[in-house]
């Protein structure tokens, strides 16, 4: 789960990473606020989880209120990646001479965490040149480790001091917050030598947030994915119209594969997940008939601990229930001929083959 | 990492559970010697006329057994695996998705001190269709003995490839589910090694999708290392969106960092043949052994 910048800067100061700053506004009048109760000129950046913010117009200095007000307005009606953004942080812009990357993640082929620091910030970590990758221990890590990274960096009093501080403190927010990415890009060395996070980006591990309630209720999530998460499987929604359904999440990814090569687009991948039963195939097909953008539903279902009978027991249900949208299916697997019979005389185009059924779908007749 | 072979004892963690319990029936209806089960507090009882301790030291001092399938939910998962590692477990196959990733590391670490293996998380764990060996949930319908090693990130695109192969009159060797988290306890890298020196083995087959770099870490591995065994490769998610997690924890694209393009290129230039889609696998297979 990925952090707004606001909410990474929250736990930035309960972890004394020094951040500058800032309001946070929910429209246009409190923009306006905000700027009168901070020191001038102010940054305003749209709070969205999309990359690509700056690009995009979401980020903008301004040193008046009636400027203040007018660029609130613009961000607020921006749509940032298909986001619109909820706030707009207000926040003290901080003079300075130069911009550092510093970040802890996970290291996914390392089969480690990593802490990163480069002398160059404000850029993406895959451009950085001259990185300093070190392998963060389990247990976290000491102000020597921390020492060593400064000094490869080549930082000098009092930065160097403050990064040793700024890192220490960085890594146990990670460990203790369980995060898969904490970044510090950039971190600014002001014109007097001090240090300060200007933009705070944070990933929590999805599957540690058991542990972590604090999280919860963070974010308003899709409506359709969150029933979905409740029914026992993993929708994500895309921008075509065909509803891509499968039980395995490879399957439905190489299904997705199959649709854009025959020149479809995708309305959703679903993954019914291991062993569904007719319940679930019945809830995914009801969600899916009613997800909005959808024209047609694919289902690519290799039987085996999920039974195709109990998958085509499932459709017929659902194809009982009322009208459904146009449905093309491709049944393969153990107890496939018995599933088959279940489903004939029934409005389902059926094939015997994915690249089958994935031509019909993307061009019916 | 030691696969189990014909007949040897292995261990159910949380037997008793509704997956458990399923799937242990099934492994031992394909001829798997299950010979206990562990399960905190249900020590005494039998599934499938299997019995059932409280410890997996004393399934394993009851047993003999030196491996063990673990369904135990991701909450009790880095416990149940440290308690398998102390026992003296050898080979942990973990079937249990949405472990924390730090648990994990925690676990693979643990497992290195100790001389264990850990296939997975998040897995359909290994078919050994040759020895009549099932450490995992896979439909055996799809498997037969031959000479193929399967090795896949995803389960049910495992099966559809081992269908496939089947069908086309490729065995497997061994198929074995790496598992679709951001970190598993054995790498393709690894499987690879491992097959490199199994008699029955002719080719590979690698089932890879976006997310990290397991794929480009294989390649740049195959180069090294020079190995004679072709390799045939299929990877999953080339029209997959950015920075959504697909699925599995680990299928998740981050800028240009998990694209299919990059390991498919990697792939190819390190001399795999890669399948544009799983109906391409055995086609390619063929090839590779003319």
């Amino acid at each position: 789960m990925k952090l707004f910048e606001y909410q990474a800067k929250e736990l930035f100061r309960v972890y004394s990473i020094p951040v500058p700053k800032s309001v946070l506004a929910p429209d246009v009048g409190a923009a306006g606020d905000a700027f009168e109760a901070l020191r001038h000129p102010v940054v305003l950046k749209a709070q969205v989880l999309a990359g690509g913010r700056g690009k995009a117009g979401g980020v903008v200095a301004v040193s008046d209120e009636a400027a203040a007000r007018r660029e609130a307005a613009r961000i607020f009606d921006l749509s940032i990646g298909g986001e619109k953004p909820a706030y707009v942080l207000v926040e003290e812009s901080y003079p300075h001479q130069s911009e550092l990357y510093l970040s802890v993640s996970l290291d996914r082929g390392e089969r480690s965490f990593v802490a990163i620091a480069a002398s160059a910030g404000g850029i993406d970590v895959e451009s950085l040149s001259g990185k300093v990758i070190r392998k963060v221990p389990l247990d976290g890590i000491d102000e020597k480790f921390a020492r060593e990274v400064a000094a490869r960096v080549g930082l000098r009093e009092p930065g160097a001091g403050q990064f040793v501080t700024i890192l220490v403190a960085l890594e146990r927010l990670s460990r203790e917050k369980e995060c898969e990415l904490a970044e510090i890009n950039p971190l600014a060395v002001g014109m007097d030598g001090n240090l300060l996070a200007l933009d705070a980006k944070m990933i929590v591990d999805d599957n540690a947030l058991f542990r972590h309630p604090e999280f919860a209720k963070l974010h308003p999530e899709d409506e359709f994915e969150g029933e979905a998460s409740k029914q026992g499987f993993a929708l994500v929604r895309l921008e075509g119209d065909i509803a891509v359904v499968g039980n395995g999440a490879g399957l439905v990814l190489s299904t997705l594969d199959l649709v854009g090569d025959a020149g479809g687009k995708a309305a959703c991948f679903l993954d019914l997940g291991g062993g569904a039963q007719e319940e679930r195939i019945e809830a995914a097909l009801r969600l899916v008939n009613r997800l909005p953008g959808v024209r047609r539903i694919l289902v690519n279902i290799y039987g085996g601990i999920t039974r195709t009978t109990d998958v085509a027991e499932g459709i017929r249900t659902v194809l009982s229930e009322g009208p459904v949208k146009p449905l093309y299916a491709r049944v393969s697997g153990a107890e496939e001929e018995a599933a088959r019979k279940l489903l004939e005389g029934t409005p389902v185009n059926l094939f015997k083959s994915a690249p089958e059924a994935v031509a019909a779908v993307v061009k019916p007749s | 990492m030691m696969l189990p072979k014909k007949g040897d004892p292995i261990i159910i963690q949380n037997i008793t559970g509704k997956y458990g319990r399923f799937h242990a029936k099934l492994m031992l209806d394909y001829g798997t010697n299950i010979a206990a089960g562990a399960t905190p507090g249900k020590g005494g009882q039998t599934v499938e006329g299997v019995p059932v301790f409280n410890k997996v030291a004393e399934a394993v001092e009851n047993t003999g057994a030196k491996a063990s399938v673990l369904f135990v939910p991701a909450e009790f998962a880095y416990g149940a695996g440290e308690e398998a590692i102390l026992a003296g477990i050898k080979l942990l196959v973990v079937i249990t998705e949405h472990i924390p990733v730090r648990d994990t590391l925690r676990l693979i670490q643990l497992a290195n001190t100790n001389g264990a293996s850990i296939i997975g998380p998040n897995c359909p764990g290994l078919i050994v269709p040759s020895a009549r060996v099932k450490m995992g949930i896979m439909p055996v319908t799809s498997f037969a003995p031959g000479n193929v090693a399967l090795f896949s990130r995803s389960g049910t695109l495992m099966y559809e490839i081992a269908g496939q192969l089947t069908k086309g009159g490729f065995g497997q060797s061994v198929a074995l589910g790496i598992g679709g988290d951001p970190v598993t306890g054995t790498t393709t890298s690894e499987c690879l090694d491992f097959v490199e020196g199994l008699e029955d083995t002719r080719a590979v087959v690698v089932v890879g999708e976006i997310g990290g770099d397991a794929e480009e870490r294989l390649a740049a591995h195959i180069s090294k290392s020079g190995r004679r065994k072709p390799v045939v490769a299929y990877i999953a998610g080339r029209h997959a969106p950015k920075e959504k997690k697909l699925g599995h924890a680990g299928a998740i694209i981050y800028g240009n960092y998990g694209t299919a393009e990059s390991k498919i290129r990697a792939l190819s230039a390190a001399g795999v043949g890669v399948a544009m889609t799983p109906m391409e696998v055995p086609s390619l297979v063929a090839n590779a052994l003319r």
